[in-house]
């Protein structure tokens, strides 16, 4: 109950929040005279025809670029023909009109069925332009654009996609952009995405998608009553773009020609060329190829091109340069012959029993691939010759726990981590990892394993690790992480970042085992009777090492070739793979001799231009 | 003095049921272009949803007022579990934010029952206390009561409800005796976080912060407190805002007072509205003829944006006349308050009265675009069922104050 001065009190308070309520609601009723009455007829005009539309202005994707500045990916305008419902007046002769459009053969350009259909799913999005013909060729959106008064409802749209200037060219690494999926984009909302925009799918347009997005701007802008632009409205806020950063790669577009040019889709493998003073990827190819433009085209022949590509036997899609598994054969030796001389074995020494074609380990008796014999050889002299049997008797001796020690220093086991979305990880043996494996088989390991080991039948590695191996045997000292991108531009101009060498792994290795390692790889292409003469290149020193991985599943073995140049300050790195092709010093290492040629030609010309 | 203890206020009444009827009409206008049959249309589910929220409104008046005051603590809990289970992760989501709960097929938003369960665990709790600042300990209670509710909507986030809670806080304590000067020193450290950005703002209201502390008499301890914890916002404020807010939070928080900021999201929506209600003009474009709002150009017409539809099709006659009514309707609130001496059933009122004043006011200025979007909708004409049967059984409060009479 309240007393009176309480009464007095209570009816104070409750007229104080009447007389509160009443200015806050006379606030709300004079902001709408002004919106109603003093605006009404700005208002009103924009109201009408629904005048005022938002228009997203799509930030261009980043570019990307060689080492040199020539450009490998770029963006190019894409033309849709789309139906907005809404302004169609006569559904029937807008149908007849737009299939009555022609292209210069005389032929109909717009299918029946497809238009009616399309039509028909626009009645329940009135006020969305329904797409009627992707992509479309220039000429046809000039004509549908000089006919727009006889088509009413019909627009053209103008949208930036990725063009590959040249085709197939590092198209693994690169990658590809598209259409992103529902998943992708819930995952994404926050970042920007909508359901209409591409995204970097495979390669580098994946890894750095971050990087290439851009900032899409915003715009309100005036249109007249066929939807035509008529400019910027007066007091709306604008949000300009701001372009996606622009990728410098590490990759060299000439040598990369060369190297495609000199691995045809013929052949299947891969082919990887590194720096290694610092790990920088020149070139990478992976064959056979596909051709990143089909990503960009209209969806009938992106379907019929996807589906040559996806149901081929040889698997186009892969990059065999980072998920191709091969054993790495007679490469494999150098590490083998490295554990040895850790383990105390004189590389001028000869311990062993001489190599007549084969060696008799208990009752197995394994074949050298010389069935002549190589005779009694020292450990450079079995390099270069790449004799079994001396490897055969090094790893009985030594046992595998060495061996994939050193194998590890050089990286063949763990992924490179190099700037690409896939990459597999190699396989090395020992009896733990043999028994494990080979365990629903019921097969266990005994020694006559390490015959097939010590001389890489049995491991598996990538032609990625495999050519930053051969990096860390030129280089001697350091194994260099791989990566594929030398700096990050800005959309002003400026550098934002540069990548810096990364070192992946010290090498412990002694002053007796590098110049080893380097006698050897010398011995291999420059000496009579090395496997890898045909590598040879001119006024260089080269070094290499021939391979041939026997392949459980063809007649042919897969052929390697690595190569390291110039011996004295190794500037390229090279491995190369081609599957089932027969032996490397024949198949592989004339690939690589090409790739070499050309790098230290174009060295030669521009040292001679500088004098 | 009235002498009603079994009749109805039908004043209220009667303001309410046009408000509906406008809201069912400018519902069906927003959305009649979607081709549905009308047993699934949207004005359709709105009529059932005003059907069921009368019932429980008429349930409602059967009840004494005592009967509230009994379940108000019960009704309180019973809120807070439902809080927990939404905050705990629990709740359906529905447009990213998990704010409801499904009970046998029917979602409701625990945030919408917990309004009406603590203006009932507020009145009961004040009924009896003088709020004051001299005297600490009479604040206990009541913050402990506020805060809980008030965090856990946060968690979610909601926004809009946190809001509701602090303004329905601060009216209640200005009925319970707490002066304006005691309201304004209690806010002001977050007014001071709010206005430390600009120099000249700030030190103007330390000096009103000055002048408020010498009228209100209080403790010097709580005093030098107050004053101190101004200065601790204004500086920490920097420091907050630069150091630990990340930059998507600023931008959020920049966003949220100015829409236009960001004129692809909720500028849009701002600016659409905008231009729809100004195109109506002083008698609107006619029922069923808004070109702004037909063509689907607002997402949210239908329950945040609903005054826009008012506004391009009815004009601003049309929309005086709804915010007289709004007037006319809490006016009956609060002319019922000063008559019913029942001091719970005052506080229940007081609390409505707010609740809706608050709704009505923020929504509006929003689609004008001079409130930040905080997604509030307008009682009675806005679509949705929870926030409808909310409306309803605050009406159904007013009634049952209205029929106490003199009892106690």
């Amino acid at each position: 109950m309240y007393n009176n001065s309480e009464q007095f009190d209570r009816n104070f308070k409750s007229s104080f929040l009447t007389i509160i309520i009443g200015i806050l609601f006379s606030l709300l009723i004079a902001r709408l005279i002004f919106v109603q009455v003093v605006d009404h007829e700005e208002n009103f005009r924009l109201s009408e025809n629904n005048r005022m539309r938002q228009n997203i202005i799509k930030a261009p994707r980043g570019e990307i670029e060689d080492r040199h500045g020539n450009v490998l990916v770029r963006n190019r305008p894409s033309y849709h023909i789309s139906l907005l419902y809404h302004k169609m007046e006569n559904k029937d002769s807008l149908i007849r009109r737009v299939l009555s459009i022609e292209d210069y053969e005389g032929n109909p350009v717009f299918d029946s069925l497809h238009l009616i259909h399309q039509i028909k799913r626009g009645r329940w999005r009135k006020y969305r332009p329904q797409l009627l013909y992707e992509d479309a060729p220039f000429e046809l959106v000039s004509i549908i654009e000089e006919r727009s008064a006889d088509l009413p409802g019909i627009i053209t749209e103008v949208e930036s996609r990725r063009a590959y200037p040249y085709g197939t060219l590092a198209a693994h690494t690169l990658g590809y952009t598209g259409r992103i999926t529902v998943d992708q984009l819930k995952k994404r909302k926050d970042l920007g995405y909508d359901k209409n925009d591409r995204l970097g799918k495979k390669g580098l347009e994946n890894y750095y998608e971050a990087t290439f997005k851009g900032v899409d701007g915003v715009e309100y802008i005036e249109v007249d009553a066929f939807g035509r632009r008529l400019g910027q409205l007066d007091g709306m806020p604008k949000l300009d773009p701001i372009e996606g950063k622009k990728v410098i790669t590490t990759l060299d577009l000439e040598l990369q020609k060369i190297a495609e040019n000199a691995f045809p889709d013929s052949l299947k493998g891969g082919l990887v060329a590194i720096d290694p003073s610092n790990g920088e990827v020149l070139a990478m190819v992976s064959s056979p190829r596909m051709n990143p433009n089909i990503f960009s085209l209209d969806s009938i022949s992106r379907k019929r091109e996807w589906a040559n590509v996806a149901l081929d036997s040889d698997a186009p899609l892969n990059n065999r340069a980072l998920v191709g598994l091969y054993p790495p054969g007679s490469l494999f030796k150098f590490f083998t012959a490295i554990a040895g001389m850790q383990q105390g074995i004189h590389p001028k020494a000869k311990p062993y029993k001489p190599c007549r074609g084969g060696y008799q380990l208990g009752r197995r008796y394994q074949k050298c691939w010389k069935l002549t014999g190589h005779g009694n050889v020292d450990m450079i002299e079995a390099l270069k010759t790449s004799c079994d049997v001396y490897f055969y008797q090094l790893g009985l001796q030594i046992d595998m726990d060495p061996i994939n020690n050193v194998a590890r220093m050089f990286g063949l086991e763990k992924k490179t981590h190099i700037d690409l979305p896939i990459e597999k990880r190699g396989v090395l043996i020992d009896s733990v990892t043999y028994n494990r494996r080979n365990k629903r088989l019921g097969w266990r390991w005994t020694r006559g394993q390490i015959l097939h080991l010590s001389i890489g039948q049995g491991q598996l590695v990538t032609p990625l690790q495999m050519a930053n191996a051969f990096a860390g045997l030129g280089n001697g000292y350091q194994l260099f992480k791989p990566r594929l991108i030398k700096a990050i531009i800005g959309a002003d101009g400026r550098v934002e970042s540069y990548s810096k060498p990364e070192v992946l792994k010290e090498l412990s290795l002694t002053d007796s085992i590098r110049y080893m390692v380097n006698t050897a790889l010398n011995a291999v292409v420059n000496e009579p009777g090395g496997t890898g003469r045909r590598a040879r290149v001119k006024g260089v020193r080269v070094g290499g090492k021939t391979g041939s991985a026997e392949n459980p599943h063809g007649e042919l073995t897969h052929a390697w070739f690595g190569a390291v140049a110039p011996l004295e300050k190794p500037e390229i790195a090279i491995a190369v793979v081609v599957e089932n092709a027969g032996h490397g010093g024949s198949v592989a290492a004339p690939i690589a001799s090409q790739v070499l040629n050309y790098f230290f030609e174009r060295k030669n010309q521009n040292v001679q231009l500088k004098k | 003095m009235y002498n009603s203890k079994n009749s109805l206020d039908w004043w209220s009444i009667l303001w309410a049921l046009f408000l509906c009827i406008v809201g069912v009409v400018l519902v069906y206008s927003a959305t009649y272009n979607e081709a549905q049959n009308w047993a699934n249309s949207m004005w359709f589910k709105q009529v059932l949803f005003f059907i069921v929220g009368y019932i429980i409104f008429i349930g409602m008046t059967f009840f004494p007022i005592g009967f509230y005051k009994k379940i108000a603590w019960p009704t309180y809990f019973l809120s807070l579990i439902f809080l927990i289970i939404v905050a705990a992760g629990f709740g359906a989501s529905k447009y990213g934010a998990g704010r409801w709960i499904s009970i046998g097929g029917f979602n409701f938003q625990p945030s919408e029952f917990s309004k009406i369960a603590y203006i009932l665990a507020l009145s009961t709790l004040l009924e009896n206390r003088k709020i004051t600042l001299k005297k600490l300990s009479t604040f206990t209670r009541p913050l402990i009561v506020f805060i809980v509710p008030f965090l856990l909507i946060l968690k979610q986030p909601d926004l809009s409800t946190a809001l509701v809670f602090l303004c329905l806080t601060a009216i209640h304590f200005y009925w319970s005796g707490m002066s304006l000067w005691e309201l304004f020193l209690l806010a002001s450290p977050a007014l001071s976080m709010a206005l430390s950005f600009h120099n000249l703002l700030w030190g103007g209201l330390i000096i009103v912060v000055l002048i408020a502390l010498w009228k209100v008499h209080l403790r010097l301890g709580i005093a030098i407190s107050i004053f101190i914890g101004n200065l601790a916002a204004g500086f920490s404020s920097f420091y907050l805002w630069n150091e630990i807010l990340k930059p998507h939070q600023r931008s959020r928080i920049l966003t949220f007072l100015d829409p236009l900021r960001d004129p692809r999201g909720e500028g849009y929506q701002v600016i659409q509205s905008k231009v729809a209600i100004g195109s109506g003009g002083l008698s609107g474009k006619g029922f069923l003829e808004g070109s702004q709002t037909n063509l689907s150009f607002l997402p949210e017409e239908h329950t945040d944006f609903i005054f826009s539809v008012l506004g391009e099709q009815f004009g601003l006659i049309g929309c005086i006349v709804i915010i007289v009514l709004f007037f006319l309707l809490l006016f009956r609130i609060l002319h019922i308050c000063t008559m019913q001496k029942n001091i719970f059933g005052n506080y229940l009122l007081v609390g409505v009265a707010a609740i809706f004043a608050f709704h009505i006011f923020v929504n509006i200025a929003m689609t004008l675009g001079i409130m930040p979007v905080t997604g509030l909708p307008l009682p009675l004409l806005s679509y949705g069922g929870s926030f409808v049967i909310t409306c309803m059984v605050l009406l159904g409060f007013v009634q049952v104050v209205y029929k106490s009479g003199s009892e106690t």
